[in-house]
Formats: C-alpha cells, sequence, structure tokens
C-alpha cells in the first residue's frame, strides 16, 4: 500500500474543499438520530432513497451488515396469524414471476411455477437470512467507546479530558495513552499518532491517498466508514444539523472528525473486516422434491424456471411476503372505502367537533368518540400548523414542539395562567426546591468522603421507594401528585404573536382539513402524548409531529387563537365567519391510559357548561371502549394499562405506532363506517375547497413525509431488529443522557427497541409493509401536485411509498406506478 | 382478537416465585421474633443476610413479571434467579461447612449464567465465562480455606470451626483467612477481581439489582461470619484493610468517568464493597452489617430505576466556580476526629462516624446555602435530619443484632489518618469538579478502560 502512494505523484491529492464536500455527501448514509428524551422516527435507509426502494433494502444491508427481510419463519407466523392473506400472497407470488402467463408455465403435470414458488415460501425450510450476531469488533468498540465518552451530556461527573479540541483531535491527544488503541493499531498506530496531520480534512485526504483510494471510489470508501457505526455517526448529524448550538459548544464535533479517525484506523490496517453474508444454500434440488419434479425429465425452460425460483433468496422471498402484506390491508380497505365516497355528512349537527392528531392511535379513539354520541372528528397534524420552541418555566432548554421537518419560527414562554399566580410561584419553588436536593444527593453520591454515608442513610427510604413502585404503583404516583399542584392549571404558554400570524394559524386549520366555517357549539383541539417511566424510549410514544413531545401545549395555543375575538374579525376577511356561539377548547389525550386532559375549563362560559358536562362524559366512556379495545392487543386487563403506565418495570406501556399501514387523506366520510384497528394515519382534507392543490402539497409533503419516516423506522427496526433496531430493552443501557447501547457498550442504539415491534412469543406484532397512501382528490389534481414535487415523486416512484388514489366522481381507485408514471387503472389489483 | 396469543408464560412461575418470596419475608420475621421469644438465640448476622435476600428477590421477581415478560427465554430466567435466591438464602444460614460451600459455589455459578442470560450475544457469553473465572479462583480459594479450618477443628460444623479458631498456628490462621479474603474479593469484585462486575452489564437489569445488593455482599458476609479467624490474623485484617481501599479508589474513579449509567453505577458498588471490607478489616461489624443492608437497597433502587436517565444536560461555564465549603467540612471533621482521639474515644467505628458527620454537614451547609428560600431550607434540615436518623436507627438495630465489635486493629491515629486521606481525596475531587478540570490523562484512560472487555475476550468469543 505504502508503496503504492510513493508511485502515484503528490498532486493526485484531494484539496480540502474536495474532502469537505466528499464528507457532507457520505454524511447522509445515515439520517440524523435525535436523542431519546426527544425521540424522532427517522428512516435508517433515507439515505438511499433515490434508489427503488428494493435496491436500496439490499444496498442497506450490505452498508449496515443487516438483513433484508424478516426471517421466513416469521412471515409464515404472520400468514398463519391471518394477518397476512394467502390469496393476497398468490397475487404477490405471480407478480414475482412476472405475471399471470410465466406464473402458469406447467412443470409437471398438475405443478406450475407457481405451486413452485408457493412452495418455496409456505413450505420449504427456511433459509434463515439472519447471521449470526457478530462479536463487537474491536475498531467499533474502540471508536465506540470514545465517542461515547466524548459526547456525554452530563451522566458523567467527571467529562473527558480534551474535549474542546474536538472529537478527532482530543481522541488523537489521549489514544497514545490508552492500551486499547496500541492492542488495536500496533506500532503504525502509534506512528500515525504523531504524524498525521491534525486538521481532520487533512488527514482524510492524507489517508485516501496513503490508502490509494480511486478519487472516483472515495465517496463510496467514506461512505462505507460512515455507515461502520450508524448510531454516533447519526448523533453527530443531529448535533450538527439539529440540535441548538448550546449543546456542543463544550465539544464540538463533526463528520469529518469521526471520519478522520476512521481513516486513522484503516491507515494502521486495523479496520475489521465487514461480517460476510452467509453463503445461501441451493436449494433445487430439495425444491424439485418437495414438488415431486423428476429433474431428469426437465425441459430447459423449465429447467431455467426450477433454477430462478430456487435462487430467490430470503429478500426476495420477504418482498413478495411484504406485498401480500400490503395487498391484504388494500385489498380489505379500499372498496369499502370506495364505496363510501358518496355518503353525506350526519343530517344532525354534531353536538361537539373534536380536531385530533394524524396520528395512528387517533384513529380508534376517534371511532369510540363518534359512537358514543353525535361526534364529528377531523385530523390535522398535532402540532396544529403552530412553527414554535417552547421554554418552559424552571427548565434550561427550549423543547421544539413542531416536525423536525421545520425550524422553529417563534419562542414562546410559559406564564403564570392569570388569578393563578400564586399557584405558579408555588410550583417554581417546588421545582427549584426538587433540583436543589437532586444536585445535593447527585454531588453526595459521587464524594469519595461522602458515598458511602449517603448511600446508607439512603437505604431505608430506597427500600420503601422501591416497593412502593414495584407493588403500588398508582398509589405512589397519586402520593406524588398530591405534593406536585396541577401545572397546567397554574402555568400556560403565552405566545407573542402578531394579529396576521394568528390569523393565518387559524385559517390553516380550516383550510388544510376542509373543515367547514359552520363550526360546532364546542370545538375541542386535541394533543396527544404517551406516558410511561423509568422508560428511555418514553418520548418515543408522544407525538412525532410535536418533535418527540405531548402536544397539549400546541393544542392549548390555537385554541386561544381561537377563542380570540380579533382573529375571529380577522378571519371575516378570508370569508370564514365562524358561529359565535362557538368555543373552543384544548385537549390532550394519553394514549397509554386513554384518559383526556381538558385544559382551561375555566374560562367556557356559563351558556356552554352543559355541552362541556355532556363532553366529559363522552370522553371518558370513548376511553374506556377504546382502553377495552387495546388491552385486548396487548394482552392484558384495562385496569393493568393504567398501572403499566405509572409502573417503572412496564417495557411495553402501549403499543405505539406499531402496525402503521396507510395515510389516508380526505374527508371523515370516506372512512367513517370502517375499523381501521389503529393502522392508519388520517388527515381531513376536501379536494374541493383546495382547487389549487396547495393544501394536498403541504399534507403530502409534511404529514405524509414524517409518517413515512415512522413507517419505514418500524418497518426496518422488526426486519433486523439488531442493526436498524435498538435490541432487548432489558439489557439495555443509558449512555450519556442522549440515548442507549446495548450491554456493556458499542456503538449508540438506533430505532425501537424488540418490546415496541415483537410480542410476548417472539412473532412480530408491526407486520413489516410500506405506507399506502390513499386520497381521495381527482387524479390530475393529484398528479399535479405530485409531479411538482421531487419528494413526492422519489417517494411514489421509488415504491417507498404507494400512492393509490380515489376518484370522487367515478369512485375508481387508480395506483402511481412504480416507474414514475400513473398506471393503467386495469393493472392495478384493487382497481376493479 | 385470536390473532393474538393470549398467554404469558412468564406471568404465573414469576408470580409463584415473588409471592413466594413475600410471604417468606414475612415469614422469617414471624419466625425470628418467635424464636427470640421463646429464648432461643438468633444468629443475626444470618437473619439480617435473609431478610435482606428475600426482600430485594421479592421485589426482583415482581418487577421480573412486566420487565421479563417478553424475553424469549424467561423459563429458564425465573428459575435461575429461584435458584440464584436459594443458594444466597442457604450459604446465609448454613450451619455446616458443606452447606457453606455448595451454596456459595452454585450462587456464582448461577449469576454467571444469568449475566450469559442471552445466549445470542457472544458478548455475554464472554462476560459469563469472566465473571465464571473470578468465581472459580474464588471458590478455589474458599475451598481450600475451609478445607483448612475443617481439618484443624476436625468438624464440618462452622460453630465449631471457629471455637477451635484460637488453637491454630499463626501461619495457618494467616493461610486460611488469607484464603478467604480472596474468596471475598472475588465475590465483592474488588481489585483485581472488579472486571467481572464492571462487564457484567449483559445481565438483564432485575439481575444487575440483584447482583449488586444480593451477590456481592457475600464477600462481606464471608468476613463477618469468619471473623474470629480474622482476629486471629491480624496481618490478613491489614491486607483486607488495603486491599479495600484500593477498591474505593478504582471504584470512584470508573464511578466518575463512565458516560454509561450501569457501569457507573458498578463502579460505585466496586467502592462500597471496598469501603464495607475496610470496615470488617477494621471490626467494625456492626456498621459493616449495616453498610450491606442500606447499600444493597440503595443499588437495586438506583439499577432498577436506571431507565430514567435519560435526558441532556447542557454545561455551562459560568456555573464553574471554586468552592471552599468542602475544605471546611474536612477540617472542622478532622478537628472533630482528633478530638474524640484525645479523649481515647475512638473505635474501629470512627472512620464510617466521621465520614457520616462530613456527609450531613456538607449536604446541609451546602444546601442551606443554596437553597431557593426559608422553607426549603426546612424541608432539607428535616430531609437531612431524618436521614441521619434513619441511619443512626438502623446502624443501632444492626448493632443490636450483630457480633460485637472486634478490638482495634490499627492506632486511633492511623485511623484519623486514614479519614483524613478520604477527605483529602474528596477535597481536591469537589475542587477539580467545582472547576471543570478533568482528570490527568492516564488516570482518566485507566478509569474508563477498567473492566471493558479486551479484544482478546472479544476475539476468541467468535
Amino acid at each position: 500500500m505504502n508503496q503504492m502512494a510513493t508511485l502515484r505523484p503528490a498532486d493526485t491529492m484531494l484539496s480540502r474543499t474536495e474532502i469537505a464536500g466528499l464528507v457532507a455527501l457520505a454524511a447522509r448514509t445515515v439520517p440524523p438520530l435525535w436523542p431519546l428524551e426527544s425521540a424522532i422516527a427517522v428512516n435508517p435507509l433515507a439515505g438511499l432513497e433515490d434508489l427503488p426502494f428494493a435496491a436500496a433494502v439490499r444496498v442497506g444491508a450490505n452498508r449496515f451488515g443487516a438483513a433484508t427481510s424478516l426471517p421466513l419463519g416469521q412471515w409464515r407466523a404472520l400468514l398463519h396469524a391471518g394477518r397476512i392473506d394467502e390469496t393476497r400472497l398468490r397475487d404477490a407470488a405471480v407478480q414475482q414471476l412476472g405475471g399471470l402467463y410465466r406464473a402458469c408455465a406447467v412443470m409437471a403435470p398438475g405443478v406450475c411455477a407457481l405451486d413452485l414458488l408457493m412452495a418455496r415460501l409456505l413450505h420449504l425450510p427456511a433459509v434463515d437470512p439472519h447471521p449470526v450476531p457478530a462479536t463487537l469488533a474491536p475498531d467499533v468498540a474502540f471508536l465506540a467507546k470514545w465517542c461515547g465518552a466524548f459526547f456525554d451530556q452530563g451522566l458523567a461527573a467527571m467529562v473527558m479530558p480534551r474535549r474542546e479540541l474536538g472529537l478527532y483531535r482530543a481522541v488523537l491527544a489521549l489514544a497514545g495513552h490508552d492500551a486499547d488503541f496500541r492492542a488495536l493499531a500496533g506500532t503504525t498506530g502509534a506512528t500515525l499518532l504523531l504524524t498525521v496531520p491534525r486538521d481532520p480534512l487533512a488527514a482524510i485526504a492524507e489517508a485516501l491517498h496513503d490508502l490509494g483510494v480511486p478519487a472516483d471510489q472515495s465517496l463510496d470508501h467514506l461512505s462505507l466508514l460512515v455507515a461502520r457505526m450508524p448510531g454516533w455517526a447519526g448523533h453527530i448529524r443531529w448535533r450538527s444539523e439539529q440540535a441548538d448550538p448550546d449543546v456542543a459548544a463544550a465539544a464540538p464535533a463533526t463528520m469529518a472528525d469521526l471520519l478522520a479517525l476512521w481513516a486513522l484506523i484503516e491507515r494502521a490496517g486495523a479496520l475489521a473486516p465487514l461480517p460476510a453474508a452467509p453463503p445461501s444454500g441451493d436449494v433445487t434440488a430439495s425444491l424439485a422434491a418437495h414438488c415431486g419434479l423428476d429433474r431428469a425429465r426437465l425441459a430447459p425452460a423449465q429447467h431455467e424456471r426450477l433454477a430462478a425460483i430456487a435462487m430467490l433468496d430470503a429478500g426476495d422471498l420477504g418482498k413478495v411476503f411484504m406485498a401480500a402484506a400490503e395487498g391484504t390491508w388494500c385489498h380489505s380497505h379500499i372498496p369499502r372505502m370506495r364505496a363510501s365516497i358518496d355518503l353525506p355528512a350526519a343530517a344532525c349537527p354534531p353536538a361537539a367537533q373534536l380536531v385530533f392528531c394524524i396520528d395512528v392511535r387517533s384513529e380508534p379513539f376517534r371511532r369510540a368518540r363518534e359512537n358514543v354520541g353525535p361526534y364529528e372528528t377531523f385530523g390535522y397534524a398535532g402540532f396544529f400548523g403552530l412553527p414554535i420552541a417552547l421554554h418552559c418555566a424552571g427548565d434550561d432548554r427550549r423543547k421544539r414542539l413542531l416536525p423536525v421537518l421545520l425550524a422553529p419560527q417563534h419562542d414562546v414562554v410559559e406564564a403564570p395562567v392569570p388569578g393563578r399566580e400564586h399557584q405558579a410561584d408555588t410550583i417554581a419553588r417546588a421545582r427549584a426546591r426538587d433540583r436543589q436536593t437532586a444536585g445535593l444527593f447527585a454531588a453526595a453520591k459521587q464524594g469519595t468522603a461522602t458515598a458511602f454515608a449517603t448511600a446508607e442513610a439512603t437505604g431505608l427510604l430506597a427500600g420503601l421507594v422501591m416497593v412502593t413502585r414495584t407493588l403500588m404503583p398508582r398509589l405512589g404516583a397519586r402520593i406524588a401528585a398530591l405534593t406536585d399542584p396541577c401545572r397546567h392549571a397554574a402555568l400556560a404558554p403565552a405566545p407573542q404573536f402578531s394579529l396576521a400570524d394568528k390569523v393565518g394559524f387559524a385559517l390553516s386549520l380550516f383550510r388544510l382539513t376542509g373543515m367547514p366555517a359552520a363550526t360546532a357549539r364546542l370545538v375541542v383541539l386535541a394533543g396527544h402524548g404517551g406516558s410511561a417511566v423509568n422508560n428511555p424510549y418514553a418520548a418515543a410514544l408522544d407525538c412525532g409531529a410535536c418533535g418527540g413531545h405531548a402536544g397539549g401545549a400546541n393544542a392549548r395555543i390555537l385554541t386561544a387563537i381561537l377563542n380570540d375575538r380579533t382573529v375571529r374579525q380577522g378571519l371575516l376577511a378570508h370569508d370564514l365567519a365562524l358561529p359565535e356561539t362557538t368555543v373552543f377548547l384544548a385537549a390532550e389525550h394519553n394514549t397509554t391510559t386513554d384518559l383526556v386532559t381538558l385544559f382551561d375549563t375555566d374560562a367556557v362560559p356559563a351558556t356552554h357548561r352543559a355541552d362541556l358536562a355532556r363532553l366529559t362524559a363522552d370522553l371518558d366512556r370513548a376511553g374506556a371502549l377504546n382502553r377495552q379495545r387495546r388491552a385486548v392487543q396487548l394482552c392484558r386487563s384495562p385496569e393493568d394499562l393504567l398501572t403499566g403506565a405509572v409502573h417503572w418495570g412496564e417495557v411495553r406501556p402501549e403499543w405505539g405506532l406499531a402496525g402503521n399501514a396507510a395515510f389516508i387523506v380526505g374527508p371523515r366520510t370516506l372512512t367513517q363506517g370502517i375499523d381501521l384497528d389503529g393502522r392508519a394515519f388520517l388527515h381531513s382534507y376536501d379536494w374541493r375547497g383546495d382547487p389549487g392543490g396547495t393544501a394536498l402539497a403541504t399534507i403530502l409533503t409534511a404529514p405524509m413525509v414524517v409518517a413515512q419516516w415512522i413507517n419505514c423506522q418500524y418497518l426496518f427496526s422488526t426486519i433486523d431488529n439488531r442493526r436498524y433496531g435498538s435490541g432487548d430493552k432489558t439489557t439495555q443501557n443509558v449512555i450519556g443522557g442522549i440515548g442507549v447501547v446495548q450491554g456493556n457498550g458499542g456503538d449508540l442504539a438506533v430505532g425501537l427497541p424488540r418490546q415496541s415491534l415483537f410480542t410476548d412469543d417472539g412473532n412480530p406484532y408491526h407486520v413489516p409493509q410500506r405506507l399506502t397512501t390513499v386520497v381521495l382528490a381527482p387524479f390530475a389534481q393529484v398528479a399535479a401536485v405530485v409531479e411538482a414535487h421531487d419528494i413526492l415523486r422519489r417517494l411514489f416512484g421509488n415504491g417507498w411509498v404507494h400512492l393509490l388514489v380515489i376518484d370522487p366522481e367515478t369512485g375508481k381507485a387508480r395506483r402511481w406506478a412504480s416507474d414514475g408514471a400513473p398506471d393503467d387503472e386495469g393493472r392495478s389489483p384493487v382497481s376493479h | 382478537m385470536s390473532k393474538l396469543s393470549t398467554a404469558n408464560p412468564i406471568g404465573f412461575p414469576a408470580a409463584l416465585l415473588a409471592s413466594a418470596l413475600w410471604v417468606g419475608l414475612f415469614a422469617v420475621q414471624g419466625a425470628a421474633f418467635a424464636w427470640r421469644a421463646l429464648g432461643r438465640p438468633i444468629d443475626g448476622l444470618s437473619l439480617v443476610i435473609v431478610t435482606l435476600t428475600l426482600f430485594v428477590g421479592a421485589n426482583v421477581a415482581t418487577f421480573s413479571q412486566r420487565y421479563m415478560r417478553a424475553d424469549p427465554s424467561r423459563g429458564r430466567y425465573i428459575l435461575t434467579v429461584a435458584g440464584l435466591i436459594a443458594s444466597v438464602l442457604a450459604f446465609a444460614m448454613a450451619t455446616d461447612l458443606v452447606v457453606l460451600a455448595l451454596a456459595w459455589c452454585s450462587s456464582g455459578w448461577l449469576l454467571a449464567q444469568l449475566i450469559g442470560h442471552d445466549t445470542r450475544q457472544p458478548e455475554a457469553q464472554a462476560a459469563a465465562r469472566r465473571a465464571q473465572l473470578a468465581f472459580a479462583a474464588g471458590d478455589s480459594a474458599l475451598l481450600a480455606g475451609l478445607g483448612l479450618l475443617a481439618v484443624h477443628a476436625g468438624s464440618l460444623r462452622i460453630e465449631l470451626a471457629l471455637a477451635s479458631v484460637a488453637s491454630l498456628s499463626q501461619p495457618v490462621a494467616v493461610a486460611a483467612a488469607l484464603l478467604l479474603l480472596i474468596a471475598a474479593a472475588a465475590r465483592c469484585a474488588l481489585p483485581p477481581f472488579s472486571g467481572w462486575l464492571l462487564s457484567s452489564m449483559t445481565a438483564p437489569t432485575p439481575v444487575s439489582a440483584l447482583m449488586h445488593a444480593g451477590l456481592v455482599n457475600a464477600g462481606g458476609f464471608l468476613l463477618l461470619r469468619f471473623a474470629p479467624l480474622f482476629e486471629a490474623a491480624p496481618a490478613v485484617r491489614i491486607v483486607a484493610l488495603a486491599v479495600g481501599l484500593a477498591a474505593v479508589v478504582e471504584g470512584i474513579g470508573v464511578m466518575m468517568v463512565r458516560p454509561d449509567i450501569k457501569r457507573s453505577l458498578a463502579g460505585s458498588t466496586v467502592s462500597q464493597m471496598g469501603f464495607m471490607i475496610m470496615s470488617c478489616a477494621l471490626g467494625a461489624y456492626g456498621a459493616a452489617l449495616w453498610h450491606i443492608v442500606a447499600h444493597g437497597l440503595f443499588k437495586a433502587w438506583l439499577f432498577l430505576g436506571s431507565g430514567s436517565s435519560v435526558g441532556i444536560k447542557v454545561a455551562r461555564p459560568a456555573e464553574l466556580r471554586p468552592d471552599r465549603l468542602p475544605a471546611l467540612v474536612a477540617a472542622g471533621v478532622l478537628i472533630g476526629g482528633i478530638a474524640l482521639v484525645l479523649q481515647g474515644r475512638a473505635t474501629g467505628t470512627l472512620l464510617p462516624l466521621m465520614l457520616g458527620t462530613a456527609t450531613a454537614g456538607a449536604t446541609l451547609l451546602g444546601g442551606i446555602r443554596s437553597a431557593p428560600d426559608g422553607s426549603a431550607r426546612l424541608l432539607l434540615l428535616a430531609l437531612v435530619g431524618g436521614m441521619a436518623g434513619f441511619h443512626v436507627l438502623g446502624l443501632s438495630l444492626i448493632g443490636a443484632v450483630s457480633r460485637p465489635d472486634a478490638p482495634a486493629l490499627v492506632p486511633a491515629t492511623v485511623l484519623v489518618g486514614l479519614t483524613g486521606l478520604f477527605l483529602a481525596g474528596w477535597v481536591w475531587q469537589q475542587r477539580a469538579m467545582a472547576l471543570g478540570q478533568p482528570l490527568p490523562r492516564r488516570l482518566y484512560i485507566h478509569m474508563l478502560n477498567a473492566g471493558a472487555l479486551c479484544a482478546p475476550a472479544s476475539g476468541e468469543a467468535q
């Protein structure tokens, strides 16, 4: 290698600018990884969305050492459990074989090609695509250790020395004393440590040159290095692209730092080889035997067909199953939706209207809600269109309560509710006291002279707390609530918006959801959040549209805006006259317990008290109904869901967004009578009010993209929970306050834990399938929107998301074809 | 919904184990009370250890009913946990050297099984092997030590073996005590055996709680059970003191630098075990036994709650400023200690006593200084007072049932010197933290790497 380097003229070394460009491109190999305190679902293969889905899965599998599919055995279990329809599997198998004609090709009397493929799908022993979990490679262990130390965000009492130098230079400064580095890189490494450039970009340039990587392969080379540790690389992307600057101030790091370290290890010859995919065995003989084929008597063409089917690997078979899962969903729901397009809205005016987040967990709750009374519900992105960051009283850092696709436009502070200043003051003081106590405890726990007496003095109290949290968690929660006055009654977000902004936010609700101006007497805006204790993944149960936080604050702000008389006046200028009698009310739906908190009910006028009382009673009934339904899915009792929400040993407080399968854009009448089983995002939309398609464009490019990230996170975390997910919760170890690692260490975990996706018996609860987006609008209108947006052409065209358009006039469904052109109606399996 | 399984196979065995343990906990207390009422003698050490094990075990079993629900091998898990608790109970109550040895060895073996519970993870298997190795060394030492005692006493009864200790020749006593100290150090994860505990994060969280609250205490139990032997071999007590001190330093270092919650807690355990062994060596048996109980509860609570440590904190340079309070508190405590020595009232408990005073003093003064308002000060006073009260109450309760403290091992001045060492380290540490000064590089790296499953170990796992 070094010989080669001396033969190459020095001027072929890439310049710093060129390297910077390459590093920026290579960084896109991994998506940003949000810290768990505000967990955001991302597509682990987001960097490959330029490729067709199937190709991206294979490239990703190579890069990350991951599987291409769920193990065949688990697919079969899903089939046997009835979650995938065997007829749809047959359809998908026919597609895989290239159409009905080829599928029916005769192999032997009574045996056709389809039978062979079905035998492989259903009966032949599974070729397990999962390699044996590899031991943590020494190079990854070394770098992961230093990343963990460097990126620590307040968990370690003493920080890594030299952090202020940046990741690359800090590790250079320490590695010379590190026995792990000597074991890893030997004397070559020790020499390099002294001679490599201190500038990471120059170091990468020198390494590429020294390793003899041709210029046209540099990007691939760097991308593979980034992919070796997707967790920490993703964390770096979050820090540099998404985080507030103060987070990284004390310890600056860029992707170039990480790549320079990888390059150093590679130059020292210490890069561990990537685990090779296990060779898949030849199943030709067993397939032939299973189907009773005599291979000697097959014609050449039949031989070819047999070989082709026998050659299909786990990824191919998984693709067929996934298509079958998608077909199963479409087949059971699309015909009913097509039949519902002409349904009139409810005859009697609703007692109240409720606007929920588009989240899949809202759907069953909305249905329960509609079943207990004359209520009309809508779906809208859970941040209610407010691009805000909230400074909660007593918090050091602001919370970004908006989708991560957007940047906050307004900083909102929390202020005391008028008349409740005293209570707010009590809360503030209690909070200050708690923080002080925690600080004193932390200091005492760590002092060389104080640690021992602290353990002894805390012991009995700790024992008491342990018993309470283990045996009587709800009692414990009630006791804790006694000392903590109701926060939302005393403090409210106090935004400083201009009137124009306020009118704009109010208008968006009506424009995007198609909600009519003739509103009911009560309109509830309901955000949502989950509840989980002692659970690193608690934020993953919160609202994704609110940046991984509960959405109550956003609902309260928009409610205040809509109740504002000047805003109502302003809306008149936009032809939106809301009835004088309408009162807006904010709420937060707890998706773990199905309890609903109503905010600011004191402000409801006396005229609406009766409506409020009825609404509250019905909310309780709807909550109980939905809890009952969810308890069955969780194999627990409804009471136990309430306990699990406050129990410190609960690893699955709720199923979260597991099961998500579709994103439906249209009025509620389209889906009203259909049990979507909590598997669909529902965004309200009325195509008649949107001739220019601007609302549809917003819906498809913002909420739908968030839904696609969520869908891909669940999909890939299920397919390979070790590489794309974060593995088993019970052996996770919180690191740096940022995220978790498995066991003793290694890369920062990405994706979701096993318990969030798989049932107790180990079979997937989440069926890995791509999102199906259904839009009720004229095809031309949808097509114009898709054509105008790169991201939509990419997602629909490359098959990351299926698009089905239902024509409101004819009720015909048309599928957007994978090659980018709208498909003929006849070829779509669901448009007859 | 028929498409989902409704069975929850861990439910029944785990619930059975949990209820058995909860019932056992109360039964033992009742039996002890009745026994005492009848005027029969009670072995305080056994009672305390059994109670602690049942209590932590019951909590862990109940916690596991939820936490381990989705574990692929939950049946094996709950059986191993049950076996582990049973073997700890067996050696805690053993009156016979053979039972003690057997139960001791099996508890180590079962613990290693739980560290390697995830059989699909090579890393877990490596960690389990490492624990197995450390335990093998410790267990051999235990067998040899107990063998010496049994041969000398001509009996397998612990009581008789201990009674015959006085007639042991000094070299034999030293040899036997040293062997038992090695066994204890391996279980307590004292250096050079710390590695197995620091790399045991492959165990499911409730196992860690059980391990840090129960199993590691076995070493302290051994020293307390065979206290007469150690009293007959003061040289070994000096060694134990030194090993304990080394564990304190090493453990605190690991706790301070680790960015991950579980190994940081494990570092803390190493230091706490070191301190407990120091107390045993100094002959402060009551203090040591109370430490075992209180620290066990404390650590089990922290481990079970380790999922709560997510949350980003941002360091603000403006908050860094030197603080003279620790130095003042240390000086005050030291003066008090010297006064006690001059009055001739110093015993082996001087070390825990002075450190306890420093803790209360520093927390109270620091808290009062930084409290936001008067009511917070009052609350803090009540809290620190209450906890000090708990501490003293626990200490005296345990003191009443434990073996009377041994005569002083080292002169009182040395004790004060030792305490001075702790306090000096503390003042330096607090200063460095207040100023945001990092550790020297080599020291930092040593602590960060402590307990890592090194590259060769991962290589051999393949």
